[in-house]
């Protein structure tokens, strides 16, 4: 083995000692003990924390995708890069502006939070949704037309199995986020396992933070597998390879 | 409305120490974050499968949630007495600016235009003038290009840092929810919006400053 | 068969791209589109198949007037080639060729058996793209299957955009040998855009020359050749359109016209076949070397001498 091949080796073997090391102390010191006493209430937060991203979520494909697919179309397009950047503005404010703005509006309460994130999931799936509809080689929408395509069919067959690639990839981002920002429900009212873990930093208690990261941590990184692996599922193999093959030439 | 002014109009020295709070934060996370990531990128370059398992690396830390980084940092760093504070905060941002800074160094290192890096070498540059002539300079918009983005992040999870008592401009929304005081709480949300909209703005400036001349 | 009727283009911006154009494609006639970039040529083309709409006059296809025709249906029934291939990289080989198969509801088996024919047809075994995806096709290779795309509901008109503009001149000049067999097997109304004369040359049966979206002359190729009709074509044919034409004329051409006493056989052996182009024959009676070629007559008997001045004779002749 050579050196290089070494020092990757030891990095990728730190990494995973340091992530056993830390769940080996947190459980020899019983930090999650609220969780293992308490599955009833952890299992309520961890249900109302699913819920918030799940209703704001849809609600976010639901408006995204078909804005994303309108504003793609040559009667649309005029407005296209209006609402691009906004969209490009709006993900650049902080996820606790946005719940904080959106507690202005609508109060204390689980629908200022569901707001909240629906703005805030929106923006990467419209904003990636456009991108991914764009960059259709516009020669096979053309040849596409020229056989006698209907838009419809242009749009099934041709345009939106090749952006999978780039709208799932948007879902993904919007979705992990909107796990991440959930915990911050709690503020402003909504719950999920944010609670735990603002509990935690008020009592100073360890079982709270850790019964409370931890499980919303692991939801982060499942999602983030899971729609990646749903990437390479849905998005259709010759344009996964023909993907590959450029990456690989560039 | 008028009452969100008043609010501004008496409080704006404390929302201006808030915010260069903040600023301090940023300062001292980004300045060891670069420090780390850009030279990390560039060595990355030359070792494969190293760059394979830190990006993979960085990649998961920045989908941890930053509340539930904290919420992990704090029982770690409290062994060693730093439990909450500014500590935990610098530690969290440098984390999160890794990906984007080490994943766009490295991306710009590699991708110089493999002709560029031919006649450098053909003309008797080393290795080490082709990194700061050819290599650093030609790479150096998409470099900042991840500054940027890692600043931006950091600004909005620096707000989040305040419930850990980093301070900076989340203190507003942290007081202003627990106070039930709308205003402040408004007033947090739009000072952090607006720094992160001017900083994403005068680092775009900035970024095409750098790029060479005829790029 | 494609008519255009006093046919005029004017994009939304105030181009006229096309100004009032008629022209008669007649059945199973490969015409050839020619002009220079920006001449219209595309306009002209795209306008077939309704994706650009016609401002003034009126084109029909197979006697029908287009306007009157559902744009959907009668662009399944033309096929349509493009320069840049526009395959779709989402589907297989198999898929792509069988768009328009699928679009007409054709049946499983029909389709499969009609693949089958259409990759014989191009030259690429069946079974062994079926299942490939675009991108592991090389360019020439993308292009057959954009052609054999076009074919696949065996449309009597294909619309072709400088289909093999985009290979390089080796892959191309094979092409279009390939293709020109294809065109004698299935005799389609062929409209093919191109701005290689060369190309123009070799495939039309008669040339359209555009400029500035005005018909200059609308010819057989050895016609606008060796007999232009104004400044402009000559000056687009080139100065060497004599010895391009030649290639347009075979021995028997040159035997028709001239009277070649029957000799006892080439000297040194060498004997032209009647369908040898005459530009052929010229380059061996310019070799130092050579001063006569002998040719094959009628019932297997050889004739000559022939020399450069019966080539000259034969050139003055067909540019009276
Ligand atoms: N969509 C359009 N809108 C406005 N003007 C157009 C459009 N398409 C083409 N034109 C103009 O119409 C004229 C003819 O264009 P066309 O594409 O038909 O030329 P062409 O002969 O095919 O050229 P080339 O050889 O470069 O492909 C040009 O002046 C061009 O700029
Ligand atoms: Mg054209």
């Amino acid at each position: 083995m050579n050196t290089k091949a070494f020092i990757a080796w030891v990095v990728k073997i730190t990494f995973w000692v340091l992530i056993a090391a830390f769940f080996w102390w947190t459980i020899s010191n019983n930090l999650f003990s609220q969780l293992l006493e308490n599955p009833d209430q952890f299992l309520g937060l961890l249900g109302r924390h699913l819920q918030i991203v799940l209703i704001s979520s849809s609600m976010a494909l639901a408006t995204a995708i078909p804005a994303g697919i309108l504003l793609t179309r040559p009667k649309f397009r005029k407005y296209e890069w209006i609402v691009v950047n906004t969209a490009n503005l709006g993900q650049t404010i902080p996820s606790l502006a946005i719940l904080a703005l959106a507690m202005g509006f609508f109060g204390i309460g689980i629908q200022a939070a569901i707001f909240a994130l629906y703005v805030y999931s929106l923006l990467p799936i419209l904003q990636n949704t456009i991108a991914g509809l764009k960059s259709v080689d516009p020669a096979a929408k053309d040849a596409a037309t020229g056989m006698g395509m209907t838009p419809a069919q242009i749009l099934f067959k041709i345009e939106l199995p090749m952006a999978a690639s780039s709208m799932i990839a948007g879902i993904r981002t919007a979705i992990v986020l909107n796990i991440g920002t959930t915990a911050l429900a709690y503020l402003i009212g909504g719950g999920g396992l944010g609670v735990w873990i603002f509990t935690g930093i008020q009592l100073f208690d360890n079982t709270y933070l850790i019964s409370g990261a931890v499980p919303v941590t692991l939801l982060a990184i499942t999602a983030d597998q899971f729609f990646r692996f749903l990437q390479l599922f849905l998005v259709p193999k010759g344009i996964r390879k023909a993907q590959k093959a450029a990456a690989a030439a560039a | 409305m008028m009452d969100f002014l008043d609010y501004l109009g008496r409080n704006y020295a404390d929302i201006f120490a808030h915010t260069i709070e903040h600023m301090q934060l940023l300062g001292v996370s980004l300045t060891i974050a670069v420090l780390i990531g850009v030279p990390l990128g560039i060595y990355l370059t030359t070792n494969e499968q190293l760059a394979s398992t830190v990006l993979q690396a960085a990649s998961i830390i920045l989908t941890i949630p930053s509340i539930a980084l904290f919420g992990v940092m704090i029982p770690i760093l409290s062994t060693i007495g730093q439990g909450i504070g500014f500590l935990p905060a610098v530690i969290a941002l440098i984390l999160y600016s890794q990906l984007p800074i080490i994943r766009n160094t490295y991306t710009a290192i590699n991708n110089v235009d493999p002709n560029i890096r031919d006649a450098a070498k053909g003309i008797g540059m080393t290795t080490l003038q082709r990194l700061w002539k050819v290599e650093i300079p030609n790479g150096m918009p998409l470099i900042m290009a991840g500054v940027r983005t890692a600043t931006v992040l950091s600004i909005g999870i620096g707000a989040i840092a305040a419930f850990i008592g980093s301070g900076g401009l989340g203190v507003l929304i942290d007081m202003g929810i627990s106070r039930g005081n709308q205003n402040m709480v408004l007033a947090g949300a739009i000072a952090i919006s607006i720094l992160a909209i001017a900083a994403d703005f005068g680092l775009k400036k900035i970024q095409v400053k750098f790029s060479p001349k005829g790029i | 068969m494609i008519e255009f009727t006093n046919v005029s283009k004017t994009y939304p911006g105030g181009v006229k791209a096309i100004d009032d154009v008629s022209l008669t494609i007649e059945h199973g006639e490969f015409v050839v589109l020619l002009g220079p970039s920006g001449c219209g040529k595309t306009t002209l083309l795209r306008m077939v198949n309704q994706l650009e709409d016609i401002t003034e006059g009126s084109i029909a296809v197979e006697g029908k007037n287009i306007h009157d025709l559902n744009k959907i249906d009668m662009r399944r029934e033309i096929g349509y080639v493009i320069q840049s291939n526009g395959l779709f990289p989402n589907m297989t080989i198999e898929e792509n060729v069988m768009v328009v198969p699928n679009l007409l509801g054709w049946s499983k088996e029909k389709r499969a058996e009609r693949f089958d024919y259409l990759m014989d047809l191009i030259g690429m075994p069946p079974e062994n793209y079926r299942g490939s995806f675009p991108h592991e096709l090389s360019g020439g290779q993308q292009q057959r299957i954009g052609v054999a795309r076009a074919l696949a509901a065996d449309p009597p008109v294909m619309l072709m955009d400088e289909p093999f503009g985009a290979l390089d001149p080796i892959i191309r000049s094979r092409i279009q040998e390939e293709f020109m067999d294809i065109q004698k097997k299935l005799k389609k109304t062929i409209l093919f855009v191109s701005h290689d004369i060369d190309e123009a040359i070799k495939l039309a049966d008669k040339i359209v020359l555009l400029k500035d979206g005005e018909i200059q002359q609308f010819d057989r190729p050895a016609e606008l050749l060796n007999r232009p009709v104004n400044d402009f074509v000559s000056e687009f044919v080139g100065e060497d359109s004599v010895l391009k034409s030649l290639n347009l004329y075979q021995v028997k051409d040159l035997q028709a016209t001239l009277d070649l006493p029957a000799v006892e056989g080439s000297p040194d052996g060498k004997v032209f076949h009647p369908h040898d182009s005459l530009r052929h024959v010229l380059a061996h009676l310019l070799h130092p070397s050579r001063q006569y070629v002998y040719v094959e007559g009628e019932d297997g008997t050889t004739n000559g001498p022939v020399s450069v001045e019966h080539i000259e004779a034969f050139v003055r002749e067909i540019t009276a």
